[in-house]
């Protein structure tokens, strides 16, 4: 092909349009060497990274019932039977913050002549994000890189699992971290080494960030509000032990499931208070600096994690080594290469000539780094997706195989018209298969199966790619090598 | 290819199809049998099952790595390559999990630990099933849109009925398990088997010329096709066992498989119908101006 004939297929929209997209997504990617080996804004998932994953249940459910009492002696009712919180979503649907079964709760209604209408284990959406603003709170507190809370909600709005990533956290460290909700509770000091119960974490309403007081002074705490009783109680057993007028000795502990996480006595000036008037607003003081602040953040989550409106348990967890990741890392390359290699085999046995088989296995490997480009925007790379771009490999050449065998039917080379005619038939059939694989693999992008919902995405953005950008560029190129 | 094309002309469409038949229906029973047993038509892996499996790289002998954890219920110790060890526990509670964790983690540097719930493994499952059946359903649907005749569309439907449920037989005779990762596998071969039959549908119904001639021609275009995908899936096949990437050495499994299911079923299930419908079905006059393609 000569220099003007080059020229003249750049200016057609369709390369143009593909030459811009693949040189933008090289730009995108920004391979570039850094000390420690190359670096691109690819974004790794988990396993390639390494890292743990958690997936908890809401011991919880919603359901629909229908009751022959009256909303506001049947809730309270409910309440004291299963012994757990209950909230009301609207006129038929309520959220029982436990975890019954369905069996359990059609006794318990029975027995306050209600009918139990429809029962669905989980949460509402608005409970599940409430525990998800909590869960990152807690997580990202603790200084962990990067955390990630997915709430997973049904197509009927109900969510019943929570999905927790922590890149560079093992599995031991991460289940410490969430997997379990802890009991917490206030005792206080009274003679000697006993104690006496104050609240529970309950009876905590709100938990402010950890600040200084006063500001700048390097003086780190947490402040937080405790319903009116509990605080009305904490007067009473300061009255009773006389620490309103004597503080030291008589320690206020924190503890969360049989450990002490904090201890301190009234301070001065809330001793004072106490002896005119109950206070709600307390603040944790946990000392100066550096040490101080790390203090004021653990406090900080475990003061909320009384707070957890539902209790959730381990449905399922995973861990990756970040070793183990590079190692998976380096042979997704190798894999991606190798197929790519395979391929240009395959086709050049078939066509014997150069001139086709290079064009195709270009434009199969930047199809890939197109796709690459675009998932860096919202998808994390895992083993699934890798295997479905080369899955998407597999389908491109197959598409460019039927491209070229259209327009070189019968071995002769076409006419402009006859060209036309026959690309536009050939794009048919793409189209036609390309339609079938979008969805198939649509049910697959929509719902929420872990590892897989990656692999669709990239397949199914491997086909609109395909079959709106290389397609056609692809088509235009053939030509132009094929009138030579 | 001579052979084939001779033996696709000479054969009757009931001739073609027998083959195929036969196999579908040892696939039904076998797929029958394993629901019967199992609840599932293809045995089901840790993940629809719940379980707690291990992947880890270590020269230690599965005796020494089977005293190592004498304290935990451990079921058992399968052996890869480069040293890659697999295991999987028993039922265990919360707090022998965390302690098992722990372990695994101070002792193997690159470790793999994975653990669901019985429970969750159900809803996969249920999830699982439920998107096989939606794909398979807007497929068909997708497919009867496309050619608008019922014969043709519904050749292209048996055929890929009939990979996905011959491929989940030879799973159950191979031993592989019914993950989350082969199931996408199978959700991958219902897009690459209606390729080749959408081809040769397009060619039959669309094109001039005599029906032998057609199928010969889709048949060049579709073996390269299929060699050049299977050529693609078997470098991730080899690949990722020397790499000991699980799952994607089990997508590539399945999708191997699936792709040799799938030469069968275009070029003999596929072709007996077209052959049959153009030949004594009503296709002879209609064919040339139906069909949307």
């Amino acid at each position: 092909m000569d220099k003007n004939g080059i020229i003249e297929m750049v200016k057609d929209y369709r390369i143009a349009i593909y030459l811009i997209l693949t040189i933008a997504s090289v730009i995108i990617i920004f391979p570039h060497p850094t000390p420690t080996g190359i670096e691109t804004n690819l974004q790794f998932g988990l396993d390639l990274d390494g890292g743990s994953w958690l997936q908890l249940e809401y011991q919880a459910i919603v359901v629909k019932y229908k009751s022959e009492m009256t909303i506001d002696k049947f809730i309270p009712a409910l309440k004291e039977k299963i012994e757990g919180e209950v909230l009301q979503v609207d006129e038929d649907t309520l959220e029982i913050r436990k975890g019954l079964s369905e069996e359990e709760i059609r006794n318990i209604f029975s027995d306050l002549d209600t009918t139990l209408i429809s029962y669905t284990p989980g949460v509402t959406k608005e409970t599940a994000n409430d525990i998800k603003r909590i869960m990152e709170n807690k997580i990202n507190s603790l200084g962990t890189q990067d955390a990630k809370v997915y709430v997973i909600t049904g197509l009927n709005g109900i969510s019943r699992y929570v999905r927790i990533e922590m890149a560079g956290v093992s599995m031991g460290q991460a289940k410490e971290l969430v997997g379990k909700q802890g009991k917490f509770e206030t005792r206080f000091h009274t003679t000697g080494n006993d104690t006496v119960h104050v609240f529970f974490g309950d009876s905590i309403q709100s938990v402010a960030n950890p600040s200084q007081t006063p500001p700048n002074s390097d003086n780190w705490g947490v402040s937080f509000v405790v319903t009116p009783d509990a605080a009305e109680n904490l007067r009473q057993i300061a009255i009773s032990s006389g620490a309103v007028r004597k503080p030291e000795g008589h320690n206020l502990d924190m503890i969360l499931d049989d450990e002490v996480v904090f201890s301190a006595p009234l301070s001065p000036d809330l001793a004072a208070e106490l002896q005119t008037k109950a206070t709600t607003n307390l603040l944790a003081s946990t000392g100066y600096g550096i040490e101080g602040q790390e203090q004021a953040k653990l406090l900080e989550i475990h003061l909320r994690n009384g707070a957890l409106p539902v209790e959730v348990k381990v449905a399922g967890s995973g861990a990756v080594s970040a070793d183990l990741g590079e190692q998976f890392k380096f042979w997704c390359v190798i894999t991606g290469i190798c197929a790519l290699i395979a391929v240009g085999i395959s086709v050049l046995v078939r066509y014997h000539e150069p001139a086709i088989v290079l064009p195709m296995v270009l434009i199969n490997a930047s199809e890939v780094i197109i796709l690459l480009a675009i998932t860096s925007f919202f998808l994390q790379l895992d083993l699934a997706t890798i295997a479905g771009l080369i899955a998407v490999l597999g389908t491109g050449i197959d598409q460019l195989v039927i491209l070229t065998d259209e327009i070189l039917f019968e071995g002769k080379v076409p006419s402009p018209n006859l060209y036309v005619k026959r690309l536009k038939r050939a794009l048919g059939i793409i189209v036609a298969s390309a339609a079938t694989v979008f969805i198939a693999m649509l049910p697959l992008a929509l719902m929420d199966l872990s590892t897989l919902r990656g692999f669709a995405i990239v397949t199914i953005l491997g086909v609109l790619v395909g079959v709106i950008v290389t397609r056609p560029a692809y088509g235009r190129i053939i030509m132009a090598i094929l009138s030579k | 290819m001579e052979f084939f094309n001779h033996y696709i002309r000479t054969s009757s469409p009931l001739k073609l199809c027998i083959i195929p038949l036969i196999l579908l229906i040892v696939s039904l029973v076998s797929l029958g049998l394993t629901t019967l047993e199992t609840g599932l038509p293809v045995y089901p892996g840790m993940e629809f099952q719940g379980g707690f499996g291990v992947s880890i790289i270590t020269k230690d002998t599965p005796d020494q790595i089977i005293s190592s954890f004498q304290e935990y219920p451990l079921v058992k110790v399968e052996e890869g390559i480069n040293n890659g060890k697999y295991l999987k526990f028993g039922p265990m509670n919360d707090a022998m999990v965390l302690a098992l964790t722990k372990k695994i983690e101070g002792t193997y540097t690159d470790a793999k630990i994975d653990q669901i719930g019985s429970s969750f493994g159900r809803t996969l499952q249920d999830q699982a099933g439920f998107a096989i059946l939606i794909s398979f359903i807007g497929m068909a649907i997708v497919v009867f849109l496309i050619f608008r005749t019922i014969v043709p569309s519904a050749a292209v439907v048996i055929s890929a009925f009939a990979d996905m449920a011959m491929t989940a037989a030879a799973m159950n005779l191979l031993g592989i398990q019914l993950s989350l990762g082969t199931t996408a596998a199978l959700l991958m071969l219902i897009g690459y088997s209606v390729d080749s039959d959408i081809l040769l549908t397009s060619r039959v119904l669309k094109r001039k010329g005599t029906f032998d001639e057609k199928v010969s021609g889709a048949f060049r275009t579709g073996i390269i096709m299929t060699t050049t995908t299977f050529g693609a899936i078997f470098a991730m096949w080899l690949v990722s066992w020397i790499g000991g990437i699980e799952i994607i050495h089990a997508i590539s499994q399945v999708l191997l498989i699936g792709l040799l299911f799938d030469v069968m079923n275009t070029w003999l299930t596929n072709v007996g119908i077209l052959k049959w419908y153009v030949n004594e079905g009503k296709g002879s006059l209609q064919a040339k101006h139906r069909g949307g393609v």
